[in-house]
C-alpha cells in the first residue's frame, strides 16, 4: 500500500522525448505548474492546468506510474474535498482537489522521469555545492529502499500478531513502535555503512572536481520552454488582464 | 497440513513470482525448500501464514482457506521467521522481544512466563534473558528472532534463510534443535541456500526456479541429479560428489548418496568384504 505510492516517484529510464530532456528543463515545467496551479482557485482554468500538466506524463508514457502515484493519495483527496466542502463549498473544494492533482501531477512527471544522477549534475551546474547535490540525489535513491524495508517490517511484526488496527487511538499508535525503531535503527546502520564506505572511496579529497557529463540545453529543450512560457503568459494574462470572464469562473450547476 | 493448488502471484511493478505453484506439506514432515535466488521461494512462504494472499489457485491451512482469516489469526499456527532479525527486533530486552508474539496472541501470563522460560532454555538464550538485542552479534540477533517466533510453539513452523551467518557449531545447533521440535510432531520447513544443512536435517526436498516446483522428493534422490541441479544453480553436496565419483570407478557402488555416514558404511562394508 504504502510502497506502490512512493514507487510512483520513482525514475523508470524509459526513452522519450521527455525523459530525455534537460533535468533544469523539467525543474522549469514543474515551477510553472506550481506556480500556476497556486495562483487560481476556481475550477476551470485549473482543468485546463491539469490537462496541460497530463501533456508531458503522456509523451513520457508514464500514465500508469501516474495513476498509482494518484491512486496513491486518494485518501488525501477525499479528506480535502470533505473538509473544504464543509468550510466552503463544493466548488471551492472540487477546485482544491484539483490544484493538489495538479501538483502530483507536476511532481511525478519531473521525478519518473529524472534520474537522481541528472538531478545532482542539473543542480551542480546550477551552483548547488556538491555536497549538497550529491545528499539530495542519495536521498531520492533511497526512498524506494526504504519503503520496501518497510514493508518487511511489517510483514514480520505481523507474523508475530501485531494488528495495526487493534484498540484505540492510543492503542493505535503504540502499534506503531515495533515498525518505527527497525526502521530507524536499519536506516542509521545503513547511513554509517554508506558513510564509511564513501569515505573508503576518498569522498571529498579533491576539493574541485571534474565532471564526467556536462547537461546541455538541446534544441528539443528550447522548443518545450517555448511552449511553457506560451502557456505561462496566457494563464498570467488570464488572471491579471482577464480576471473576470464569466466562462473562467464557471461554477459547478447545483 | 498445507494446501497449495496452482498458486500464482505478481507483485504490483508485474514481477511474476510464482507461476502455478502445487503442493502438499503433510503435519509433522521437515521440509527444505531450494532454489536459486529469485526463485520465488520467500513469496510462496509468505502464503503459508497469509501475508500475501493468493490472486489465483488457493492455500488451505488444515482447511482453512488463507484468504479468509487474518495473519494474526493465522500465527498462532504458523510461525514464520524472517531471513534479516534487524527486521523485527525492537524491544529494550531478550525477554520482552520474546513476550511480544505471547502478548499479542492474548496467552494468559502464566503462559506467558512459561512459553518465555521455555524457549529461552531450548535455544540456549538464558544469559542474554536482560541484553539488548540490538547489542548482540549476528548469530546471536538470529537466534532471538526464531525464539520471538518459536514461543508461540507454532504447529507450523517455517525458517526463510535461517543458517546465513551461523558458525558450524550454531548450525549444527540449530539443525539438531528444529529435527528435535519436529519429532515432537511438528511441521518444520526451512528455505535455504545450503546444501550440506538440507541433506543432512531435512527428509523432503522442494526445488524451486522462476516461481515452478521443479523437484520434489528425498534429498539422496533431489540433490544428486545433475538436470535438477543444473536448473537451479545448486552445488550438490560433497558427499554426494564423492559417491558420484568412486562409482564411476569402482562397479555397483550406489552414487546417490548424500550423507557422511551412509558413505562411510558402505566404505566399510565393502573394504571389509
Ligand atoms: N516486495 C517485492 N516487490 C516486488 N517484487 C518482489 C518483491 N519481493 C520479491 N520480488 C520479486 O519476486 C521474485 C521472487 O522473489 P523471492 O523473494 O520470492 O525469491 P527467493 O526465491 O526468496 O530468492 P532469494 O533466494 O534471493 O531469497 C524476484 O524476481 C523478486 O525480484
Ligand atoms: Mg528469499
Amino acid at each position: 500500500m504504502s510502497y506502490t505510492m512512493f514507487s510512483a516517484f520513482e525514475f523508470k529510464r524509459k526513452d522519450t522525448y521527455i525523459h530525455n530532456l534537460d533535468p533544469r528543463t523539467k525543474m522549469f515545467m514543474t515551477l510553472i505548474f506550481m506556480t500556476v496551479a497556486l495562483l487560481f482557485t476556481s475550477i476551470v482554468p485549473l482543468l485546463i492546468t491539469f490537462i496541460a500538466t497530463l501533456i508531458p506524463v503522456l509523451l513520457a508514457k508514464s500514465v500508469k506510474e501516474w495513476l498509482s502515484s494518484l491512486k496513491g493519495t486518494t485518501m488525501l483527496l477525499v479528506f480535502i474535498l470533505v473538509i473544504n466542502s464543509f468550510v466552503r463549498d463544493l466548488n471551492f473544494a472540487v477546485a482544491m482537489v484539483l490544484r493538489l492533482i495538479v501538483l502530483i501531477t507536476a511532481f511525478s512527471a519531473f521525478f519518473l522521469t529524472t534520474h537522481p544522477d541528472d538531478l545532482a549534475q542539473a543542480l551542480i551546474q546550477m551552483k548547488v555545492p556538491f555536497d549538497f547535490a550529491f545528499a539530495l540525489s542519495m536521498a531520492t535513491r533511497y526512498v524506494p529502499t526504504l519503503a520496501r524495508e518497510a514493508q518487511t517490517i511489517m510483514d514480520a511484526q505481523m507474523s508475530r500478531g501485531l494488528e495495526l488496527q487493534r484498540g484505540g487511538l492510543t492503542q493505535k499508535i503504540r502499534n506503531l513502535i515495533p515498525l518505527i525503531i527497525p526502521l530507524i535503527v536499519n536506516s542509521v546502520r545503513r547511513a554509517m555503512s554508506i558513510a564509511e564506505s564513501l569515505e573508503s572511496r576518498a569522498f571529498g579529497a579533491i576539493k574541485k572536481r571534474t565532471y564526467l557529463y556536462q547537461l546541455k540545453l538541446t534544441k528539443g529543450d528550447f522548443l518545450f520552454l517555448c511552449f511553457l512560457i506560451m502557456y505561462f503568459v496566457t494563464m498570467i494574462y488570464l488572471k491579471f488582464y482577464f480576471p473576470f470572464t464569466t466562462w473562467m469562473e464557471w461554477k459547478l450547476p447545483l | 497440513m498445507i494446501e497449495v493448488a496452482d498458486l500464482w502471484f505478481t507483485y504490483p511493478e508485474g514481477t511474476i513470482a510464482l507461476r502455478g505453484v502445487s503442493l502438499r506439506i503433510g503435519d509433522g514432515e521437515s521440509i527444505a525448500i531450494m532454489g536459486e535466488n529469485g526463485a520465488g521461494k520467500t513469496t510462496l512462504v509468505k502464503h503459508f501464514n497469509g501475508l500475501l494472499k493468493p490472486q489465483k489457485g488457493t492455500v488451505l491451512i488444515d482447511g482453512v482457506d488463507t484468504r479468509e482469516v487474518s495473519v494474526a489469526k493465522l500465527a498462532k499456527k504458523v510461525g514464520l521467521v524472517f531471513q534479516n532479525p534487524d527486521h523485527q527486533l525492537f524491544s529494550s530486552t531478550v525477554e520482552e522481544e520474546v513476550m511480544f508474539a505471547l502478548k499479542n496472541l492474548g496467552f494468559t501470563s502464566e503462559e506467558i512466563k512459561e512459553r518465555t522460560n521455555w524457549v529461552l532454555k531450548f535455544l540456549d538464550l538464558e544469559k542474554y534473558r536482560e541484553r539488548s538485542p540490538l547489542s548482540l552479534s549476528g548469530g546471536e540477533r538470529k537466534r532471538v528472532a526464531l525464539a520471538s517466533v518459536l514461543c508461540v510453539k507454532p504447529k507450523i513452523l517455517v525458517l526463510d534463510e535461517p543458517t546465513i551467518g551461523q558458525d558450524a557449531k550454531q548450525k549444527r545447533k540449530l539443525g539438531e534443535l528444529l529435527k528435535k521440535y519436529q519429532e515432537e510432531g511438528n511441521t518444520v520447513i526451512v528455505v535455504t541456500h545450503d546444501v550440506e544443512f538440507a541433506s543432512k536435517y531435512f527428509k523432503r526436498i522442494v526445488v524451486m526456479a522462476k516461481g515452478k516446483v521443479i523437484a520434489d522428493g528425498p534429498p539422496n534422490k533431489v540433490l544428486t541429479n545433475p538436470t535438477i541441479l543444473n536448473e537451479s544453480s545448486l552445488t550438490p553436496p560433497q558427499v554426494a560428489i564423492l559417491s558420484y565419483e568412486i562409482a564411476k570407478k569402482i562397479n555397483n557402488f550406489p552414487k546417490d548418496i548424500v550423507l557422511f555416514n551412509d558413505l562411510l558404511q558402505e566404505v566399510i562394508t565393502r573394504v571389509k568384504r
